[in-house]
């Protein structure tokens, strides 16, 4: 039986207090004007949110993946734009707080704690799962990096503080390309955010391209080793990204079940509320067992992150699951409410587009299901 | 400065059209509504954490309920209030508001040393406001109800109290027992970083024996007020539902209006 | 306790220098607990600084009796001044039942007198009686309305209760009725140094038809959002009435002040007319309004709990609805 300490209980619901009161009430505008409220990273900063899996000594509250997977949750059930938003700074937190040296956990981790917008970047405008093949250079110049190219889809790339990005800085004994990590501090000379996307769903966060012209950083920004960009992008997607997808697309989930039960008790039909009917019954039943089963398996991954244990697998599932269950949902609890499904005074077509965009973030569903494949194969 | 907050853990005021009473037991049915702190006894904490903010100090919670209101107290312990301490016991069941008063006073003066006293003015579920007055009285303290404004100089308050269509002020000195209203102030939101610590905090539950009550003040025996029969309001009613086109409906109020003697 | 029947007391409250209308309604309330048994005549309890002429006021509206307490210290309410004064008069006459406003001042006033005298205070009644066996029965709201409980105070007197304005009828003047007027002093203040110091009061101009004096209380809630709220001002004015708000409708921002507030935390009101709209009928707000006379609603939502207590109701958008009956009624006064 999955359970939650009390602490996690209070937790919940404290992150609650704060989301229904402060961020509920701006989510359908922040999506229907597709932007990203920026000062609100500051507030959820104070409270503990942006470093919630961080050590204390860095900032951070000092608790686990759970917390974390809490956090979205609470947050993607109002506005899962906001949510991926932060699973995306998670993903730059994570990969420094794994990899990077004393020197660098001590100088970027209590910024990222405290509000500076943090990412990942990796995808290039040749693919994102093309890992090896990605075409911005590395090249060392008199002891410094030079870095140029460009990187797209990267969420936060508008208002990044600290950019964990890879670049291909060689090849190594047998030819192949080597790519390695960097830390990029976001107004580091020729970092520049390019394009802004236009996205059909989780807005509320910036999707971009990030423009690198030249930039020069010094090799302390070198994250990890040269040759470690595989492990660090990849890990970071793997292990943080997608168990952060798919407890903000929990939120979505939970957000059909509640949205679909309160329309079908107020909405009368026939004299009755429609919830007296069996076959909305049938859809509210499915919505209720939908949102156990994805509770199930996104805290039963981040249980398995949080006690050491090899979950690649678990985290692929989970996300692989709730992102497609988010989509059954919303689109389910649409048919429920029929034509009020549609318009914008209800939040359900927001969800279905919110669970459809969060498809590709953190590899689609059909990469989590040659990953999930290839773990059964290899056994 | 040593500052008490006063708080009590009451249904939810969101799920109040849930409660109801039972035609056959006569009894509440309150079932399924979860506890939270009276939402005004979080403006208190919140007034507390500020002035300990300013001046120094600590911040200590106490409550009179049942065992099961520890949840709520460390919730308040997360808010960022120092140290708790629950006041429970089966005698005090039934207790009125003077007779809760008794047993606050109590559990403060064993306590001890504090420079101020604060409360929420008045709880969701009963409403009354008297325990800020009575408490005050009860410890010989002065005391004020409905604060919304709440200035510390050196060891004297200036404080405005709510009145209808305005304000009153006041000056005092410590220590005094204040009831806040929830102009005062928007209490914080609770970081993780709270909730992190809230169990470490110094948690005290005291009983009857604990505060050397005598069992006849406190409880149902101690009150001066007895509770009755429960019922629900009567509206009587006719629930006359006006159908048509938004103008047949209009036509109709204009009629009902000109009935009533409101419109010529 | 004393072997005669004591009296029913009603503590008279000042605003500024004029009796307030609640005073007045707790006087029609204490001559019929008198007359059910409750007491053997009505007091009325007057405390403040050159404020004797009030006392005839009280009497034609229903008391027996005025105590008149004048001190330039009982000038500002301040509440250990007057619980010290108020106390003292009590144990001196020994009243049966004494009634205060549920006011800011007369609910800190009746909790410090209470505490003082170890007696029963039943807070915010809507309804007081005398039963069969001579016990009062004072019924007191909780859960923000929704359940009415009744207290009693077998044990201990006097029996001490609050009730809020508006809640009982005010009762009409008799300009020929007499009454004694009894002079009693704050002397139990000599050598009183107070903790505290009343130094001002700062009232708002009341607005010119307050909410609970209004013929028609035009009142909106949720339902009618930012955009149609003018519209209920509007038809406040046509009928002559005052716009009244639910506490969502305060929250937003959308009621001027919260002079409107109609509910546990606001006015309770009983116009002749009530029109609601975009209500949906909390607990909170229908403890405020229920004793209206006639009550129509206008709601989108056909199961909105405020239709059970309404004598009319309609399922419409509240902001759409307004603007057609204010041309109804435009239509209506040019005919």
């Amino acid at each position: 039986m999955l359970r939650h300490s009390e602490n996690q209980v209070l937790l919940r619901k404290v992150v609650r207090d704060f989301v229904e009161q402060e961020i509920a009430p701006m989510a359908h505008k922040i999506d229907e004007e597709d932007t990203c409220p920026v000062e609100l990273f500051q507030k959820t900063a104070q409270l503990g949110f942006n470093g919630v899996f961080v050590p204390a000594e860095y900032g951070g509250a000092g608790l686990g993946y759970t917390e974390m997977a809490i956090v979205l949750e609470e947050i993607g059930r109002h506005s899962a734009g906001l949510a991926v938003g932060l699973v995306a700074h998670y993903m730059g937190v994570y990969a420094i707080m794994t990899w990077g040296s004393d020197e660098q956990k001590q100088k970027y981790l209590p910024l990222l704690c405290s509000g500076s917008f943090g990412g990942l970047s990796i995808t290039e405008p040749g693919g994102g799962s093309d890992f090896a093949g990605q075409k911005t250079i590395g090249q060392p110049v008199g002891g410094e990096w030079i870095l140029n190219g460009r990187k797209c889809f990267i969420t936060n790339s508008h208002c990044m503080g600290v950019n964990v990005l890879t670049a291909r800085t060689g090849e190594d004994d047998k030819g192949r390309p080597q790519i390695s990590a960097f830390i990029i501090e976001g107004d580091t000379p020729g970092h520049k955010p390019g394009r802004k996307e236009k996205k059909a769903g989780l807005r509320g966060s910036y999707t971009g391209e990030i423009i690198l012209d030249n930039v020069r950083l010094p090799q302390e920004n070198l994250l990890g080793k040269p040759g470690d960009g595989a492990k660090i992008g990849l890990g970071t997607l793997g292990e943080m990204g997608r168990g952060g997808t798919a407890a903000a697309a929990l939120g979505i989930v939970r957000g059909c079940l509640e949205e679909s039960v309160k329309y079908a008790k107020e909405r009368i039909i026939y004299g009755k509320p429609l919830a007296k009917l069996t076959n909305i019954q049938f859809l509210i039943a499915q919505n209720r067992t939908d949102y156990e089963a994805a509770r199930l398996l996104t805290y039963n991954a981040a249980g398995m992150k949080d006690a050491g244990k090899p979950c690649a697998s678990e985290l692929s599932i989970a996300k692989y699951f709730v992102v497609e269950t988010a989509v059954k949902a919303a689109k389910r609890t649409m048919d429920l409410m029929g034509g009020y499904g549609v318009i914008s005074d209800y939040p359900v077509n927001r969800y279905l587009r919110d669970a459809v965009a969060a498809i590709p973030a953190c590899g689609t569903s059909h990469i989590m299901q040659v990953i999930i494949a290839g773990g059964e194969l290899r056994k | 400065m040593k500052i008490a907050v006063c708080i009590k853990p009451v249904p939810d005021p969101n799920h109040y059209n849930k409660i109801t009473v039972n035609p056959e037991t006569k009894l509440l049915e309150r079932k399924g509504i979860p506890m939270v702190i009276n939402p005004v006894d979080k403006n208190a904490i919140e007034a507390a954490l500020q002035l300990k903010e300013q001046a120094g100090g600590k911040v200590v919670l106490v409550s009179m309920a049942p065992p099961d209101a520890r949840e709520k107290l460390t919730e308040g312990l997360a808010m960022g209030a120092d140290e708790a301490f629950l006041l429970s016991d089966r005698a005090f069941a039934g207790s009125d508001t003077l007779a809760t008063a008794r047993v606050l006073a109590a559990g403060l003066k064993k306590i001890g040393g504090f420079d101020l006293i604060l409360a929420g003015a008045e709880s969701a579920d009963s409403g009354t406001s008297h325990i800020p007055s009575q408490l005050g009285e009860l410890m010989g303290l002065p005391h004020l109800n409905h604060l919304i404004e709440l200035n510390l100089e050196a060891a004297s308050l200036k404080m405005k109290t709510k009145i209808e269509y305005g304000y009153a002020e006041y000056e005092g000195n410590l220590p005094m027992v204040l009831g806040v209203a929830k102009e005062i102030n928007k209490p914080r939101y609770t970081t993780l970083m709270g909730v992190v610590a809230a169990r470490n905090k110094p948690f005290t539950i005291w009983g009857l024996d604990e505060l050397e009550l005598d069992p006849a003040s406190t409880g149902l025996a101690g009150s001066p007020t007895q509770p009755g029969e429960l019922h629900l309001p009567r509206h009587g009613r006719k629930a006359e539902l006006l159908e048509g086109e938004p103008g047949d409906i209009a036509g109709k109020i204009v009629a009902i209006l000109r009935a009533a003697g409101v419109l010529v | 306790m004393p072997e005669r029947l004591g009296a029913v007391w009603v503590i008279a409250e000042l605003t500024g220098n004029r009796l307030t209308e609640v005073s007045l309604e707790l006087l029609g309330k204490a001559r019929a607990l008198a007359a059910q048994g409750g007491g053997s005549h009505t007091s009325a309890v007057l405390m403040g600084n050159d404020t004797g002429s009030l006392a005839e006021e009280l009497i034609v509206h229903g008391a027996d009796r005025v105590f008149l307490i004048e001190d330039p210290r009982l000038a500002l309410y301040q509440n250990d001044l007057h619980a010290f004064v108020l106390a003292d008069l009590i144990k001196k006459h020994h009243p049966e039942i004494v009634l205060f406003a549920a006011s800011y001042c007369g609910s800190e006033l009746s909790a410090t007198v209470a505490a003082r005298l170890g007696t029963g205070l039943a807070a915010h009644c809507t309804d007081l009686r005398i039963d069969d066996r001579g016990e009062l029965v004072q019924v007191v709201p909780a859960f923000g309305g929704t359940v009415l409980g009744d207290i009693f105070c077998r044990e201990t007197r006097p029996r001490m209760a609050s009730v809020k304005p508006g809640i009982f009828p005010k009762p009409e003047r008799e300009a020929t009725r007499t009454g004694e007027v009894i002079k009693e002093t704050a002397a139990v203040l000599e050598g009183y140094k107070s903790p505290l110091k009343a130094v001002r009061i700062v009232r708002r101009q009341p607005p010119e038809l307050p909410l609970e004096k209004a013929p028609a209380v035009v009142a909106g809630g949720w339902g009618v959002g930012a955009e149609g709220w003018h519209f209920l001002e509007k038809l406040a004015g046509e009928l002559g009435g005052a716009v009244g708000c639910t506490r969502p409708a305060l929250d937003e921002g959308w009621a001027q002040s919260e002079d409107a507030l109609i509910g546990t935390s606001g006015k309770t009101v009983r116009p002749r007319i009530y029109l609601g709209f975009g209500i949906s009928g909390s607990a909170h707000h229908i403890v405020g309004m229920k004793d209206s006379g006639v009550v129509i609603n206008i709601n989108q939502d056909p199961d909105a709990p405020v239709f059970r207590i309404s004598d009319y109701g309609a399922v419409a958008d509240a902001k759409e609805f307004l603007p057609v009956l204010l041309e109804k009624i435009r239509e209506h006064k040019e005919e």
